[in-house]
């Protein structure tokens, strides 16, 4: 009886440290969410449904590891592509095609 | 989707290269889309339309050493290209042909005199008169879907479409705006 317990501490603490992936819709031009919190090591990932191509990017500001920052490069309708954040901190992104469309992840 | 509505769905497009023939003659933008025509004629405008301003994006990216300015007209014929994409797609699956016609010709004739009125320009000046452009024609666009197109339509997938279309427009306008605040007032 007691080891059943464990196990299924065991597993349900697992389960909570296991990296997540976490979807950002690119719609309408713009991310939704606009502002997500994640744990270092989850999964990011963007998919445009839009007419038109978008990026998601972070530039590299100099007080920020060059690690911190990535570029998906151009995501066409349908398209998507995915990050694995490892520092934790604020990161501000971008479309490089539409700079007034923003977001930013939490990294935890 | 119906040949109608695919009629009034590239009708939409219409106000895009009139809006920008008109402002740069010194007319005021259309209060309605243009006149009816087939929806070849349809077709083949709002092909011409998006190639027009595909156009002057080259022209404006090969004229400016302002980097902001250029990556503008670089995501214009990167929008207007998919954009163009789209409605040919769409033709070719209603097996609509694209058929030339006066619209057509007018709009290649404003555009033609847009075009010379900004080759006059050169640096600074230019510039400010491409992205002056920019801004009135985007803000025609978004009128004439406000105040006429999406409020009209009736079918539901044309209706969606405009909605769906709309926040590119109005990204482009704000964009527009931007660049030009940070070009100064004086010309």
């Amino acid at each position: 009886m007691i080891t059943t317990w464990l196990g299924i501490l065991l597993a349900v603490g697992l389960q909570g440290l296991a990296p997540r992936r976490h979807v950002v819709e690119i719609h309408g031009m713009a991310f939704r969410p606009a502002v997500l919190t994640v744990a270092r090591g989850d999964t990011v990932v963007w998919i445009n449904h839009d007419i038109v191509p978008h990026t998601a990017t972070a530039p590299v500001p100099a007080s920020i590891r060059a690690a911190a920052a990535w570029d998906t490069g151009q995501l066409m309708q349908g398209q998507n592509a995915s990050y694995v954040p490892r520092y934790a901190g604020e990161a501000s992104y971008i479309c490089t095609l539409h700079p007034t469309m923003r977001g930013k992840l939490i990294i935890q | 989707m119906s040949r109608s509505t695919l009629h009034r769905l590239l009708s939409v497009l219409l106000p895009l290269t009139v809006a920008t023939a008109l402002h740069a003659q010194g007319s005021a933008p259309p209060a309605a889309p243009a006149p009816d025509l087939s929806d070849p004629e349809v077709a083949h405008v709002a092909v011409t339309a998006n190639a027009i301003d595909v156009d002057l994006a080259r022209f404006a990216q090969a004229r400016t050493r302002h980097a902001e300015v250029r990556q503008f007209a670089a995501t214009m014929i990167t929008d207007h290209t998919a954009v163009n994409a789209q409605a040919a797609a769409l033709a070719g699956r209603l097996g609509v042909t694209p058929a030339d016609n006066a619209v057509s010709q007018s709009l290649l004739a404003g555009a033609a005199d847009a075009r010379t009125g900004l080759e006059r320009l050169r640096g600074a000046a230019f510039d400010k008169g491409y992205m002056d452009r920019e801004v009135a024609y985007h803000q025609a666009v978004l009128d004439a879907l406000d105040g006429l197109l999406i409020p009209t339509s009736s079918n539901a997938d044309l209706r969606k479409l405009l909605v769906d279309v709309r926040p590119a427009f109005a990204a482009h306008l704000e964009h527009a705006k931007q660049i030009r605040n940070g070009l100064g007032s004086a010309r």
